[in-house]
């Protein structure tokens, strides 16, 4: 652990792939068909399968993890966000994390997942011990 | 089974379904390997967002995710890492019910305890009702 966090910490990324979904929900058991069905998900709102939205976020724990040097979060680290858009096949999300504040041996930090369009996917914030 | 969970059958406070999963190396390596963790370290550690799958088998092998449900927003709390060998118990619940603007939406909460009743996560989310 940084004694004196950055403002900014690492960009992590993920390329979404069909291969990936279909194994995030073998290992999730998550096989909702917007996510593993492309016939089912094209006659859906969003007209082609989408990812897990954990997948999504998942840039923004390895941000943490990096930024931390920890292995894993620390217990009663928290997160609160707001799934803005979905992710597709094809797209690359990146996340973007930021310090907000350091007190009481918490860190504050606030976060976004953007996609390769510089498209919000998500936001939150988080709040990590120290 | 719940084949007639919704939102207006949906009960405060009310246990939906509760379950027993072993933390598997082979799991633990397979999630590991598909969102990018480093080979080095320890590997029977399950990644904190690993977490975030823990309840979703369950939440789909008892129907409480109605067909069409949209997931808007997570409140995630982590707690002790999980690990291979672990037996993890996550016990399914409603923690909040209201609308908004004429939509429905229903709080959902996946809590997982290890086999020494420690906290693992507690994953709350919003999903939107059809």
């Amino acid at each position: 652990m940084n004694d004196a966090p950055e403002a900014v910490l690492p960009s992590c990324q993920i390329h979404i792939t069909q291969d990936l979904i279909d194994e995030y929900a073998r290992l999730s058991g998550d096989f909702n068909p917007v996510h593993v069905d492309p016939q089912a998900a094209a006659s859906s709102s969003f007209g082609t399968t989408i990812a897990h939205g954990c997948i999504a976020l998942e840039p923004v724990f390895q941000s943490l993890l990096r930024w931390s040097g920890l292995p894993n979060l620390p217990p009663q680290a928290r997160f609160r966000l707001r799934y803005r858009a979905p992710s597709r096949p094809g797209d690359t999300i990146r996340s973007q994390v930021q310090v907000r504040s350091s007190s009481q041996g918490q860190v504050q930090l606030s976060f976004a997942c953007l996609n390769q369009l510089d498209q919000l996917v998500i936001d939150g914030d988080c709040d990590f011990p120290l | 089974m719940n084949p007639d969970f919704c939102y207006e059958t949906a009960k405060l406070g009310q246990v939906l379904c509760s379950g027993v999963c072993a933390v598997t190396a082979d799991e633990v390596q397979r999630f590991r390997s598909l969102l990018g963790y480093p080979s080095t370290g320890d590997i029977r550690l399950a990644s904190s967002s690993m977490g975030l799958t823990y309840g979703l088998r369950l939440g789909w092998e008892h129907a409480i995710f109605p067909p069409g449900v949209v997931r808007m927003g997570d409140d995630d709390v982590f707690g002790v890492p999980a690990r291979v060998g672990d037996r993890l118990t996550t016990t399914f619940s409603i923690v909040e019910k209201f609308e908004k603007k004429g939509r429905r939406f229903l709080r959902y909460e996946m809590r997982t305890l290890n086999q020494d009743g420690e906290l693992v996560c507690a994953i709350s989310f919003v999903g939107l009702m059809p």
